[in-house]
């Protein structure tokens, strides 16, 4: 099991190493908007605190998009994340 | 005296502004122009106002500028043609320069004239006008300039690849004749979307105006400074020429109906200054929007630049209208598709015979999917024209095909109009000294005219070179006449040294395929930069199918190892030599090297061992497969056209029912099965349905009577409320093409009148969809509605707002029928084939489902934020001043379609709406994939709809006094700030930051809500109506996200407009993060999260007038037309998008 920390609402959560974010945000009721679910609008975008590397890799899609905005590293599109170890994220939007 | 070209030595050269701008800012009248029927001939100004233009460049010159533009950018017989003024051409472009070059003389420095040349109104590449026509047009603006004493010829603000080439034509002719030589110099337009309006790339315009030997390639226009780095990189890295770099003064911004460019001098200097120290920028300057203000601003910068000095490395390549190829690829060889080729292939021979062009572009397409890197295009058929046949043929390839061509002909003709037809930059194939040199000077004559590259056969007048030396011998001589005299870059002059067929077991040619390798390896060494090509299937000729492959693929491997860079090759049959049996290998290799002995010939091997083998099925054509295979093949390509005569075929022989249950529909199975395993992308799939249709409507009248090939039966709507279709219609365009029989209720359907239909129609299940997050409300209070009439029928829920763990939850426990969960059409499709086979439920995609139940709250912190005393959200903060609007109330704004692809998030489209998402491709695949189909169909709608009114935009927005009062905004009648007009309830978050929209807004004082609605008009969703009835799903789908998407843009128009008239603009971004809410402030619009509940959009249409632009409201508080998008905008800094 992994946990993720919502940091705008000091929300934890768990649930099974490699869950979809998208799936642990909804499942909980997190303070993240999700627009397309597809990586293409950007609505959901997080900065990742702590555990970037509990997060499975970018594709060149969600790379296109933040290199599209110039997003630092640390930032990634929820709903293209899968969690694989403990992460701390902070909600960000567009 | 000091040259242009010599002080290019000395600095970096500045330019003037625009001259447009300055023209205009005069305001001219119907008396400057003369009469009605001129107004708006700028170049006319030149001979009627002389003074102003003495004085826009003395006011350039003053500012620093060291050369000055003509007033001539439209002045050639074609553009004043509009004006009945074509006769005034060659006067009014003498009478420019003239008088620029007499402002430039009173100077005491160098300065210089460059003769502006604009690109005209007509596209040669789109048809619009003929090569002859443009080429005489551009003749005479040229000859003017030359008279005039221009200093410089600027091709600029090209639009067009093929207009470059003929303009460039013009003016090297007109210098011939004038017997003077100056400076000439290109720019191109890139615009937003990153290539020229007709889609092509910069790579592809260097590649193709390489050979025409310039002396500058630049970009103006278009864009500001910003967007056009990553294009001024690419010409950095690798064009040969001096850059020059003219930008706008930023993106155009429409205030009050006015064109304004934003940029001030400040930011303006700073950008291009960067630019300019960053790529080794030579020429700098402004276009439109710039001023001498900007220009002398940016002076005193540019004289501290020092001429730049760059080490550009250019690949030698050919180029399509819309992409560079480079002929050395690695791994090598670039592969030449040979199938476009009356004289090799039948298919085509019969296709040309037909008329057929559309076939033939479908087989020209099948090549470029095939992995061919150019295209060999071949039309010579005896007894019919070859010059229009090339010239039918081309005008339909050129914007269809995003592969170079190689022009196959030996006709000078022929070559030439087919030149003239290609904008970008084509091969020869080819030239030869079978007669002397003659034709062979005449092509290269054509190469240098139209920048070509040419491929030469070792043949001379003893005919084909046979031996190593012969070969080299006649490629010496190819070379000195090609490069050394006629000044072809040596990778221009492709060099093909003859195969034979090893085939014969003719004594003659036993070592000819040594000979050849060999040639290549002298040729390679001792013509440095030459290239080498083989048609490498020769080899074989003669021998059975299945010993050809692995012949002609060993040749090629021997071939690349001794230097070849080029095979004419048919894509789909390279077989790696790895794959190849060793036996195998050893018999050809001994075939290729002539390795006999006593007692073993291998070609007698070879033919013994290969006699009952069939080549390997699956790298065949489809011509040459069994009919059930190629039907197959159909509709996995999509081919709705090829697909009628196979099924034709197939009826002969086969029980009709059986074709469409087994064969088309075990195709669309697979079709399914890609698309789920994210190899196959969606508007791929729709290609295929739209195959299955035809080709089910051609067997349905061979169906004995009472046969139904129809599995069951579905009742499709989108729930109450709910507008959106698409979702829907991909559903039935899946099922009904997969073997269901789908009554699609449309939308906005109330579960009573599903239910009332279930009753006529009895079906195996309804599907319900919806887009809206309170769709997914709607949802479940239809389930409990079913669940509350006893009904059990299953019931599949599908739409973007619906998530697994929701709908196999929430909406599961409302009913006591089955309800499944489809992500897709696919996952609907399965549990409609599971539900009519008696299975209650399909495997599903498990992760997220099991995931969702597994998923704990360890810890919620202090759930909620505390609210302000006046009931707002504690996390926004009010510290900014309210801004002023420029006009209390509502107002109309109409714009021309044209500019919304401006504004338009081709990422979006493209990737969202389209569906083009890489899945599980590889990154070139997936790449390949956007190149060759997506932005191609993007260029193409462009094209479309710039000649198809089918968009009549409309749109209305106004400014309105507000207060926020807790989780309401109380709007005030801007006439009389005492009168409440409307009172607006939005919902609160209840935990987190718990933020409402109010929060936004002022409770302590008056604050200002801009609304604002945009609609395409009728005329679009009528289209959309007529394409999704007539089957043309892939179309259908198309327009529909492209409409979509420009309603989006349009409303990002609109809302960047109020930014600026709130005066909150700074904070845009520039490029696509100007789609990712880039900017200062938000816009809501009903049905999103922030405020999902869609009757808010009544008060909002009342508010701004909607019905004044056709806009009305159904009683599901939907918007009428489709591509209709109405939205809040708050100003404040802290406003975002979030969920309430």
């Amino acid at each position: 099991m992994v946990r993720v920390h919502f940091r705008l609402e000091d929300l934890l959560v768990e649930a099974p190493a490699g869950t979809s974010l998208q799936a642990i945000a909804d499942a909980a009721g997190a303070d993240i908007t999700f627009g397309c679910r597809t990586g293409s609008c950007g609505t959901c975008r997080v900065r990742v605190v702590e555990g970037l590397g509990h997060c499975s890799e970018a594709g060149p899609e969600e790379r296109d998009f933040l290199q599209g905005l110039d997003a630092p590293p640390d930032q990634r599109l929820a709903c293209q994340v899968c969690v694989h170890g403990d992460i701390d994220i902070e909600y960000l939007g567009l | 005296m000091t040259t242009l070209d010599a002080l290019l030595l000395e600095k970096v050269l500045l330019l003037d502004g625009g001259m447009g701008t300055q023209i205009f800012a005069r305001k001219p009248t119907l008396e400057d122009y003369g009469s009605a029927a001129l107004e708006g001939c700028v170049d006319l100004l030149t001979e009627r106002r002389p003074q102003w233009i003495r004085e826009i460049h003395e006011g350039y010159f003053n500012a620093g500028a060291d050369a000055v533009e003509t007033n001539t950018f439209g002045a050639n017989p074609l553009v004043l043609g509009d004006f009945g003024l074509s006769a005034k051409a060659y006067d009014l472009n003498v009478q420019a320069a003239s008088i620029a070059k007499e402002v430039a003389r009173s100077f005491d420095r160098p300065r210089f004239v460059i003769g502006s040349v604009g690109p005209g109104t007509k596209l040669i590449t789109l048809g619009h006008v003929s090569y002859a026509d443009l080429l005489t047009s551009y003749r005479v603006q040229m000859d003017g300039l030359l008279a005039g004493g221009a200093d410089a010829i600027l091709i600029e603000t090209c639009q067009d690849l093929g207009q470059i080439k003929v303009a460039v034509r013009a003016a090297r002719e007109a210098m011939a004749a004038a017997k003077r030589r100056i400076p000439l110099w290109v720019q191109a337009t890139v615009e937003t979307t990153g290539t020229l309006l007709v889609g092509s790339d910069i790579s592809a315009v260097l590649t193709s105006v390489e050979p025409l030997g310039i002396d500058v390639l630049g970009l103006n226009c278009g864009t500001g400074p910003d967007e056009m780095h990553a294009h001024l990189q690419t010409l950095a890295e690798t064009s040969p020429f001096r850059i020059s770099c003219l930008p706008n003064a930023g993106l155009p911004e429409n205030r009050d109906g006015q064109v304004v460019y934003p940029l001030a001098p400040e930011p303006f200097v700073q950008k291009v200054l960067h630019a300019a120290s960053e790529f080794g920028l030579a020429i700098l300057g402004g276009c439109c929007g710039t001023t001498p203000d900007h220009i002398r601003a940016l002076a005193p910068g540019v004289a501290k630049l020092n001429p730049p000095k760059r080490t550009p490395t250019l690949e030698r390549s050919a180029a399509s209208l819309y992409q560079s190829v480079a002929l050395k690829q690695e791994p090598a060889p670039l592969i030449v598709g040979e199938r476009t080729n009356a004289n090799g292939s039948k298919k085509f021979r019969d296709l040309l015979a037909a008329e057929d062009w559309d076939g033939m572009i479908t087989l020209a397409k099948e090549q470029q999917r095939e992995g061919a890197h150019l295209l060999d295009l071949c039309v010579a058929y005896v007894g019919r024209d070859e010059v229009r046949d090339a010239d039918e043929l081309l005008s339909r390839l050129v914007s269809q095909i995003t592969l170079p061509l190689m022009i196959d002909s030996t006709e000078f003709p022929v070559i030439e109009r087919a030149l003239q037809r290609s904008p970008g930059k084509c091969v020869i194939n080819s030239i030869n000294f079978e007669d002397g040199d003659a034709k062979a000077r005449a092509i290269l004559g054509l190469c240098k005219t139209y920048g070509a590259a040419v491929v030469a056969l070792t043949i001379d007048e003893r005919g084909m070179a046979k031996t190593r030396e012969q070969k080299l011998e006649v490629a010496r001589r190819l070379h000195a006449l090609a490069v050394n005299e006629y000044g072809l870059d040596p990778g221009d002059l492709i060099i093909d040294p003859l195969t034979f067929t090893l085939g014969s077991g003719d004594e003659e040619f036993r070592k000819s395929a040594i000979e050849t390798l060999e040639a290549l390896r002298l040729i390679k060494a001792e013509l440095p930069g030459v290239m080498t090509i083989l048609g490498v299937s020769n080899v074989s000729f003669g021998l059975n199918p299945a010993s050809r492959h692995v012949l002609n693929a060993l040749m090629l491997y021997h071939g690349v190892k001794h230097g070849l860079d080029m095979a004419i090759f048919n894509a789909s049959k390279v077989i790696p030599v790895a794959k190849i049996d060793p036996e195998d290998r050893k018999i050809v290799e001994d075939l290729l090297f002539d390795r006999r002995a006593e007692g073993y010939d291998p070609l007698k091997s070879l033919m013994a061992r290969f006699s009952h083998r069939k080549a390997a099925v699956v790298d065949e054509h489809r011509a040459d497969l069994p009919v059930l295979e190629r039907l197959h093949r159909g509709i996995l390509d999509g081919e709705k056209q090829a697909i009628l005569a196979d099924v034709d075929e197939a009826l002969r022989d086969h029980d009709p029912l059986k074709l469409i249950n087994e064969v088309l529909l075990g195709a669309m199975k697979v079709v399914g099965e890609r698309f789920g395993a994210g190899e196959m992308q969606l508007p791929f799939v729709l290609e295929s349905a739209e195959a299955m249709k035809a080709a089910i409507k051609r067997i349905e009248p061979h169906l004995p009577r009472e046969s139904n090939y129809q599995k069951g039966r579905i009742l499709l709507a989108t729930v109450k409320g709910d507008v959106h279709d698409i979702g829907k219609n991909l559903v039935d365009i899946i099922l009904s093409n997969n073997g269901f029989e789908v009554k699609n209720l449309g939308i906005k359907q109330p579960i009573e009148a599903i239910l009332k239909e279930l009753e006529a129609w009895p079906a195996e299940a309804i599907g319900l969809s919806g887009l809206l997050v309170k769709s997914t409300v709607i949802m479940k209070e239809n389930l409990h509605f079913m669940e509350e009439l006893g009904l059990k029928v299953p019931v599949i829920l599908g739409g973007a707002a619906l998530t697994r763990a929701y709908v196999e939850g929430d909406c599961r426990r409302s009913y006591s029928g089955p309800v499944y969960y489809a992500e897709d059409a696919f996952e609907g499709l399965r549990h409609m084939q599971a539900l009519v086979a008696g299975e209650t439920s399909v495997p599903v995609p498990a992760p997220a489902a099991s995931a969702a139940g597994e998923i704990k709250i360890l810890h919620r912190g202090a759930a909620s934020g505390p609210l302000s005393a006046r009931g707002q959200s504690s996390w926004v903060r009010h510290e900014a001043p309210v801004p002023q609007p420029p006009f209390w109330g509502v107002r109309e704004l109409a714009e021309a379609p044209v500019d919304l692809f401006e504004h338009l998030d081709a990422f979006a489209l493209i990737r969202n709406r389209w569906g083009f998402s890489q899945g599980s491709q590889s990154d070139a695949t997936f790449a390949a994939v956007l190149r060759d189909k997506a932005v191609p169909q993007l260029v193409r709608w462009k094209e479309r709809l710039a000649a198809e009114p089918l968009f009549q935009p409309k749109a209305r927005y106004g400014y309105f006094p507000v207060r926020a009062e807790g989780d309401a905004l109380r709007v005030f009648d801007p006439a009389d700030p005492e009168r409440t007009l409307t009172v607006l309830p939005f919902p609160r978050q209840t935990t987190g930051r718990r933020l409402c929209i109010t929060d936004f807004f002022r409770a302590d004082q008056m604050d200002v809500l801009a609304l604002q609605v945009v609609t395409l008009g009728q005329a679009a969703a009528d289209h959309a109506a007529r394409l999704h009835r007539e089957d043309g799903y892939a179309d259908y789908f198309a327009f529909h996200g492209l409409a979509t998407e420009l309603t989006e843009a349009y409303a990002e128009r609109l809302h960047a407009r109020i930014r600026q008239e709130l005066g909150i603009a700074a904070k845009d971004l520039p490029g696509r993060a100007l789609f990712a809410q880039g900017y200062q402030g938000s816009r809501y619009s009903y049905g999103y999260p922030a405020c999902p509940d869609l009757e808010g959009n009544g008060p909002i249409l009342d508010l701004v007038q909607g019905s004044e632009i056709g806009v009305t409201l159904s009683e599901s508080h939907q918007m009428d037309p489709e591509y209709t998008t109405s939205a809040l905008v708050a100003w404040h800094p802290q406003a975002r998008y979030f969920s309430a």
